[in-house]
């Protein structure tokens, strides 16, 4: 990844889609490339449909505030990050979460569907929670919507990359996906694969079409990419992706949720720990793991491991919602989230540190 | 060449750029010259049965506002 962000920075130096002379061209056709990349692995129904964005946080503005109306509803998870709950709140539309089980996907389905009204135009569900980890029942979920006519939105941000995720057979409208966290991209990218038309943009701009028009068509991928790309990023974003499909995105998945169960167990042993979810199970978690300990607030738990070498997250995580459910708004929680790279080793000087704690 | 297929997006003339090359068409692809309304845009060039080539790009979801 890093090397084709290097590439990229010395070698495509024209902006894609803007002039006519060869390294633009030279550019363009890359950037090309990406976007098959991510539409192929994501399974989408094309090129064309994939959108780059800033973040992941770009591609749920860009969604939620561009194909509701006036007098929708719209119906999200009881553990949406921010980056749903704001611009949701921001609409000034009527919403409501439902709650999502720790346990049973029928349970969460149920939720689903009792939230449900004549007047929901979108559901947006995360595909993972970043705070517990816990997988939904995308694929359930977007049938119901299928069959109802709601649009349905995936947050991928935690899940992407790590889980399985497969527009057609999810039937997800939209797919918002941030390149730092399951893809080994730059931070700082981000994509929305978009299947259904969206009204309105979030930004106008220079997009290379219509330069003579006052007005910005709402077309996809273009016209919701105004002004200039990340060229050098969306390279790091093919490359991280490409990288982990070439590692096997399901063997990365259980070896990261390997160090999860290791360390749940280390951690359930201890007397002094509180965990908020049950055994994280194949393919109902997310190698993400949300814990405390008694009678400490999360940063100063976060500060002693940082003092460890160990990077952890404390606090909120971003996430409201999530804190809210699991009634950790007065200590957050510490918050940690293995990538391909980790190890069991590490996993067990974790919990040695934790131990001495 | 003959032919040629205006659109306004990069992103639809590569693709059909590429997809007529896989189709036996020699095309290559550069920025519109002509006095349009609208500004900037592509054309991708080819030869060979304009006809076919739009079914194909209809057919593999390639918009385009013209083709002649």
């Amino acid at each position: 990844m890093i090397n084709a962000v290097g590439y990229a920075l010395k070698n495509m130096c024209a902006n894609p889609g803007r002039a006519g002379h060869s390294l633009s061209q030279f550019c363009s056709v890359n950037l090309y490339r990406a976007r098959e990349e991510i539409n192929s692995f994501f399974n989408g129904s094309g090129a064309e449909t994939v959108i780059f964005c800033k973040n992941c946080t770009e591609a749920l503005n860009t969604v939620i505030k561009g194909v509701t109306g006036k007098y929708d509803e719209i119906i999200i998870s009881d553990l949406e990050h921010n980056a749903v709950l704001r611009p949701v709140v921001k609409t000034g539309l009527f919403y409501k979460t439902f709650s999502v089980s720790p346990e049973s996907d029928e349970e969460t389905v149920e939720n689903f569907k009792n939230a449900l009204t004549d007047k929901t135009k979108l559901a947006v569900v995360t595909a993972a929670s970043n705070v517990t980890g816990r997988i939904l029942p995308v694929e359930k979920i977007g049938k119901i919507c299928k069959e109802k006519g709601i649009l349905f939105c995936v947050d991928a941000a935690q899940g992407g990359g790590v889980i399985p995720i497969d527009i057609k057979k999810m039937n997800i409208d939209f797919l918002c996906i941030a390149g730092h966290k399951g893809l080994y991209a730059p931070m700082g990218t981000g994509v929305l694969i978009a299947n259904k038309e969206i009204k309105n943009t979030l930004t106008e701009g220079g997009n290379g079409m219509d330069s003579l028009k006052e007005t910005q068509e709402p077309v996809f991928p273009e016209g919701f990419e105004s002004g200039t790309v990340s060229l050098p990023n969306i390279m790091g974003l093919k490359a991280g992706t490409e990288f982990v499909r070439k590692k096997n995105r399901e063997s990365i998945y259980k070896n990261e949720l390997n160090l999860i169960q290791h360390i749940y167990g280390g951690l359930k042993e201890n007397k002094n720990i509180i965990l908020y979810t049950p055994f994280p199970e194949m393919h109902k978690y997310a190698p993400v793991l949300s814990f405390n300990v008694k009678g400490t607030h999360s940063e100063e738990t976060a500060e002693y491991l940082s003092a460890n070498g160990i990077a952890v997250r404390g606090g909120f995580h971003c996430s409201k919602l999530a804190h809210e459910k699991l009634g950790t708004e007065e200590t957050g929680t510490v918050r940690i989230s293995p990538a391909y790279f980790n190890t069991l080793f590490e996993a067990k000087y974790f919990l040695r540190v934790i131990s001495k704690f | 060449m003959n032919n040629e297929v205006l659109t306004g997006s990069i992103t639809y003339a590569v693709k059909a750029k590429e997809i007529l090359n896989r189709n036996g068409f020699k095309a290559y692809m550069g920025r519109k010259k002509d006095k349009n309304k609208s500004g900037c845009g592509y054309f991708v060039s080819f030869d060979g049965d304009a006809e076919k080539a739009k079914k194909i790009l209809e057919e593999n979801n390639v918009k385009f506002s013209e083709i002649h």
